[in-house]
């Protein structure tokens, strides 16, 4: 088990607090644990294809980061007129 | 050997980084706050993530996408942290207006 991978299953660990809030937290709080969920699933799916060697999978979070931006804005746009 | 030390030092810092800032967007109170403890986990771990794929595996395919992604993450942080504030903003004058529709 590399340094890689030993870090994404630690990063994986620190989405339960941020889980927590989700769940329990307010709507807007929820919002903000939502985007750094986003951010530490980036980091994580970059640190598995590094630390399994598999080039291919580097696409994942590369899709993932061009998604970010169009679907957190359109989230946030949704919030701020309707609730 | 020098190049794992390196690698794994960056690794280490973009971990406790996350940790840091998933403890503060649980203890804080208010989005507001909250939203201080974003940041770091969007913009500073990534760069450090990348930084130790550049370390370990060099000017490869592999770091380039990384790059890649980090590219979108250092664009969409600041936008996303914008609108974030904007809707926080409308949502606590709705609340004010009338605080039974707050959820």
């Amino acid at each position: 088990m590399t340094g890689f991978v030993v870090a994404a299953i630690v990063m994986l660990a620190a989405v339960v607090p941020c889980g927590i809030v989700v769940c329990r937290g307010k709507i807007m709080e929820a919002v903000v644990a939502y985007e750094v969920i986003s951010s530490i699933a980036i980091m994580v799916l970059i640190l598995l294809a590094q630390g399994f060697q598999r080039p291919a999978l580097f696409e994942l979070p590369v899709l993932l980061a061009i998604l970010l931006l169009g679907s957190g804005l359109v989230f946030v746009r949704v919030l701020e007129r309707w609730l | 050997m020098i190049q794992e030390v390196a690698a794994d030092v960056a690794l280490g810092l973009a971990v406790a980084i996350v940790l840091a800032s998933s403890a503060g967007v649980l203890v804080m109170r208010g989005a507001y706050r909250k939203l201080h403890f974003v940041t770091p986990a969007a913009l500073v771990a990534p760069v450090l993530v990348v930084l130790a794929v550049f370390i370990r595996s060099g000017l490869s395919e592999n770091t380039g996408e990384s790059l890649v992604a980090l590219v979108f993450l250092l664009v969409a942080g600041p936008y996303l942290t914008h609108a974030t504030v904007r809707a926080i903003r409308a949502h606590d004058q709705a609340s004010e207006r009338d605080p039974e529709q707050a959820p």
